[in-house]
């Protein structure tokens, strides 16, 4: 438990940095970085308990683009400012390096490992987010 | 009422070239423009956004088409500029600024909004929170900042000397290799996977690939494969760079791959 907090407290810092990177508006630095904890947390979670790493990136997706959605209704601004921030600790970056790392140390194995690994995180991110999106969408049509 | 329609035009491409080169998505690029466009009230609009260019035209029976064609060089990620636009643009459409003001307000549109000190302590914060999320130690921790604190020294010097970002990748990744692997040395029981990890995350291309999968989902393929290609090629520098820093400290110092 006391590893999944830090973990959720190490994806906070990291978010709100990245955000600052990435330009993001002052005033939403806070809550891009409330993103990011919450999706690191689910990740962790789910890490837990089932010990399976896309299973896990599809449920911090769901859970980040859910809660930048949310944000986004909220602070009315677009959805993009929280999710790309938000997102970034699921998304299969270091899996990308990984993939070429290895192919440059000669470890064919491992390289195509994260190959497959790579592209099945970013398949349940794409699913995730489309999910959400589409759920929105349909809430926002019976409202007009 | 006889309407401006080139000025709508250059609002329109104006607003479209600051998003682009902020790093929004090409579908909400052709929308915010279209949106635009659609105001002059011509029977034809249209907008074509690629990763690297812009197209609009705007035609009608009584009038010569209006056509502009933009070619965007730069790319970077500024969601505040994102926001700007979409705000200003937001607003013209609801009618509550005229296009004269629209126009004028997206050329004021300012470049950063933090200072390179601001900058260089969030690319020593990314580390630190990453090496936490990767389960790191206090220890690990500690490292990563320090390989933090390289990685800003390495890209404020680099971007003072116009360096390429494919270079300036590599010669990042290499500076947090070396990093890592002298603090294993002076630190035992560093586990410097995690360092290095933790270390490259604000150089490997997370945005690339979540524009690339929202592009690809909105159908515009076109932009999708370019940005999963740039993707491949950012990680491509950040590998090689630390693949040579790893290479060279075995040299030196042996047995620790």
């Amino acid at each position: 438990m006391v590893t999944i907090l830090w973990g959720g407290l190490g994806s906070f810092i990291a978010i709100v940095a990245f955000a600052t990177l990435l330009e993001t508006p002052r005033k939403h630095l806070f809550h891009a970085g409330i993103t990011g904890a919450v999706g690191g947390f689910v990740y962790l979670i789910s890490m837990a308990c089932n010990k399976d790493v896309v299973i896990s990136s599809f449920f911090s997706a769901l859970a980040i683009s859910f809660t930048s959605h949310i944000f986004a209704r909220v602070f009315k601004a677009p959805v993009t400012i929280f999710l790309i921030a938000g997102i970034l600790p699921t998304v299969p970056g270091a899996g990308m390096y990984r993939i070429v790392y290895y192919i440059i140390a000669g470890n064919n194995a491992m390289s195509s490992y994260y190959f497959i690994q790579t592209l099945e995180i970013a398949g349940m991110i794409a699913l995730a987010v489309f999910i959400v999106d589409s759920v929105f969408k349909i809430t926002v049509k019976k409202k007009q | 009422m006889e309407k401006d329609y080139k000025l709508i035009m250059r609002t329109a491409i104006r607003a479209g070239e600051v998003m682009l080169k902020s790093g929004a998505e090409t579908h909400r690029v052709e929308d915010t423009m279209c949106y635009i466009l659609r105001t002059a009230g011509t029977e034809t609009v249209e907008a074509n956004v690629t990763m690297t260019g812009i197209m609009a035209t705007l035609n009608h029976p009584d009038m010569e088409p209006v056509t502009e064609i933009k070619r965007v060089q730069e790319r970077g990620t500024n969601l505040n500029r994102v926001m700007e636009v979409n705000d200003i643009s937001r607003k013209y459409c609801a009618g509550e600024i005229s296009i004269e003001e629209a126009y004028s307000r997206i050329c004021k549109i300012k470049g950063k909004q933090y200072s390179v000190s601001v900058y260089n302590l969030a690319t020593m914060f990314v580390p630190i929170g990453f090496a936490m999320l990767f389960g790191g130690g206090a220890k690990e921790t500690l490292t990563s900042a320090v390989a933090g604190l390289v990685l800003a020294g390495i890209i404020t010097i680099g971007k003072r000397i116009h360096l390429k970002s494919f270079i300036l990748n590599v010669v990042s990744a290499f500076g947090i290799a070396i990093t890592a692997i002298l603090f294993t040395k002076l630190l035992p029981g560093v586990d410097h996977n995690i360092v290095i990890v933790s270390g490259i995350m604000p150089l490997v291309p997370g945005v690339a690939i979540t524009n690339a999968i929202r592009d690809t989902l909105e159908e515009n393929y076109i932009s999708g494969a370019a940005r999963i290609l740039e993707a491949f090629v950012t990680a491509a520098a950040v590998a090689l760079g630390a693949g040579i820093g790893l290479s060279c400290m075995q040299a030196i110092g042996g047995g620790l791959w």
